[in-house]
């Protein structure tokens, strides 16, 4: 990633025609060859930018940016003063995680065991089966075996998927018997009589009071 | 299955039953249908989501018995926007055809075999009066959680005290207490824990019933109401679980207690809101024969309204969300209140200053 802010002036050529005045201005050129110039303000969207794959020449000392897309459409920085340039190599980003709370209410639950029973141990996170990894696979104080299946929202899927890993599970005869907890945040009234109609227990989980965060709300319980 | 009715009963009636009706259907599309049967003069229709079920009758002209599942919604907005008369229902295949005046409409019916054959009502009948329970009830479910997260929450407990019947219900915030001395529905020391959506269907269908006849079973309570136009019947799943130890929060005295005119405080309290935004909590402090309510929110503004009271304790400030206190008021019986606090962090308690079945207590809101 290379970053130039520069007073500059930035002229498009394509579509339409587009020009921006001289100002001082951001400008980001990416490891895959997109260039953005941003204002200092908005929260994400460039004045103007030119996607990948493209062409960047530097002529007149750096003076004259030139990208050429595909279609032969311009962008052409002139660059009146560098302020600041600097780059920095940020290697592969590991994408946006959609849900960062179901993760770490595994991670918070693998931690804390004894949440879903005293004396309860965790014997693997993503414990696999032949059908996929069931999130957490438990022994009780008794040695029994436990299977654990997280949601955020504990619905009828949910219980579904549990039962079906409880199958597999149960067809293993150093596990057997396998027993299910199913673990939410919210368990809607549904899923919970499927659950309990197939043994399986529930398990309502508190993030913030897992995660050690007091509530400043006055409760009567 | 065909038959004819009146247009305003029939839409009362599925109007009620679709109130039970799943929106999505779940496992269950069919559940997004109300199941329609018609022999010997009466039309039952049942909408549930096999947690809460509403089964209606009403009396028709039956040409030709049968039975039939249709999407709940559609059939309630197409009944309803015809116009008063008579109205006429006929299956034919996959098809509902429906008819008032000079509009038509025809829509697709849901399998009638996938609906479940839900279970009878069981458990003894014990005939309660409607007005007492109907009012009994309003005066607490609204105190009931809607968060599924604690479904306990989500009831009002049932439980027989001294020979009758207290409602109780609390969202952990505000708790609601309302005893019937007179309704003898559970038998000494019994205790359920109704589902506060299916009671809210119940006030709904209470209205000027006489009275109402309930069924509890093992797993499930059943209320039976004749109406003008025919009869209701609402039967829910009971909520298993302990309910919270209510009892230990309700000390038995206060050292500040507040007499005020209740229906002057309500409005007062309702003016003072306008300005408790963005869940601003509403001030209330207790000066000599005087309640001074106070909301002030950021970059917003502020008011500030003065209700005479009867208080000769020491200055205290409490503050309280404003709608869970508007609520308690409108609850509350008699022309005076009596508001007993013991500190700016502990529940405090709403009750008529002449005595009566009712208690609410309330949760401070934390302020700086």
């Amino acid at each position: 990633m290379r970053l130039v802010i520069a007073r500059c002036t930035v002229n498009y050529s394509g579509r339409l025609d587009a020009h921006l005045p001289e100002a001082i201005r951001l400008i980001m050129v990416k490891a895959d060859g997109c260039v953005a110039i941003h204002a200092d303000g908005g929260a994400y969207k460039p004045l103007n930018w030119m996607n990948a794959p493209n062409r960047l020449n530097e002529e007149e000392d750096g003076a004259l940016w030139t990208v050429t897309n595909e279609k032969g459409e311009k962008l052409i920085i002139t660059i009146h003063e560098v302020i600041s340039e600097s780059s920095a190599e940020m290697g592969t980003d590991p994408g946006l995680q959609k849900d960062g709370v179901e993760a770490h209410l595994q991670e918070l639950l693998a931690a804390n065991p004894d949440l879903i029973a005293d004396g309860t141990v965790l014997v693997r996170r993503e414990y696999p089966t032949d059908i996929g990894p069931v999130d957490l696979l438990c022994r009780d104080a008794s040695g029994s075996a436990i299977a654990v299946e997280l949601k955020r929202r504990g619905e009828i899927d949910g219980v579904e998927q549990l039962t079906r890993y409880l199958e597999f599970l149960n067809r293993d005869g150093n596990l057997r018997p396998v027993t299910g907890v199913f673990a939410a945040q919210e368990i809607k009234p549904q899923a919970r009589v499927l659950a309990q109609d197939r043994g399986i227990r529930c398990l309502l989980l508190d993030y913030d009071e897992m995660r050690g965060i007091e509530s400043n709300e006055l409760k009567l319980f | 299955m065909k038959f004819r009715c009146e247009r305003d009963a029939l839409v009362d009636q599925l109007t009620a039953s679709s109130r039970a009706v799943s929106n999505r259907g779940g496992a269950l599309p069919v559940l997004t249908g109300v199941f329609l049967s018609v022999d010997d003069d009466v039309l039952t229709i049942i909408g549930s989501d096999l947690d809460l079920t509403v089964r209606s009758s009403l009396r028709v002209t039956v040409i030709d018995p049968g039975k039939a599942v249709v999407p709940a919604r559609l059939i309630v907005d197409i009944v309803r926007s015809l116009d008063s008369g008579a109205v006429e229902i006929s299956i034919q295949g996959d098809e509902a055809k429906i008819s008032g005046g000079r509009s038509n409409f025809a829509l697709r019916t849901l399998p009638v075999d996938d609906f479940p054959i839900l279970p009878q009502p069981s458990g003894n009948k014990v005939t309660v009066t409607s007005e007492a329970l109907s009012y009994g009830l309003r005066q607490v479910v609204m105190a009931a959680s809607s968060d599924d997260a604690r479904p306990i929450l989500t009831g009002v407990l049932l439980s027989a005290e001294e020979g009758g019947l207290r409602l109780v219900a609390t969202d952990s915030y505000r708790l609601a207490v309302r005893d019937l001395p007179d309704a003898t529905v559970l038998n000494e020391g019994q205790k359920v824990l109704v589902p506060s959506r299916a009671l809210n269907e119940l006030i709904r269908v209470l209205g000027d019933a006489d009275e109402v006849v309930v069924r509890l079973g093992d797993r499930d309570v059943t209320f039976d109401v004749v109406t003008d136009i025919g009869s209701v019947q609402v039967t829910t799943r009971l909520i298993e679980g302990e309910f919270p130890n209510y009892r230990q929060l309700i000390p038995s005295s206060y050292p500040n207690q507040v007499v005020v005119a209740r229906e002057p405080l309500l409005e007062a309290v309702r003016r003072v809101k306008l300005m408790a935004r963005e869940a601003t909590p509403l001030r209330i402090t207790q000066k000599l024969n005087t309640l001074e309510l106070m909301a002030i929110t950021q970059d917003v503004g502020q008011a500030h309204e003065e209700v005479d009271a009867i208080y000769d304790g020491e200055e205290l400030t409490v503050a309280f969300n404003a709608e869970y206190l508007i609520q308690g008021l409108e609850a509350a019986t008699g022309d005076e209140v009596v508001l007993e606090t013991l500190d700016a962090l502990k529940p405090a308690v709403l009750r008529s200053n002449s005595g009566g079945d009712f208690l609410y207590l309330l949760m401070p809101v934390r302020v700086s």
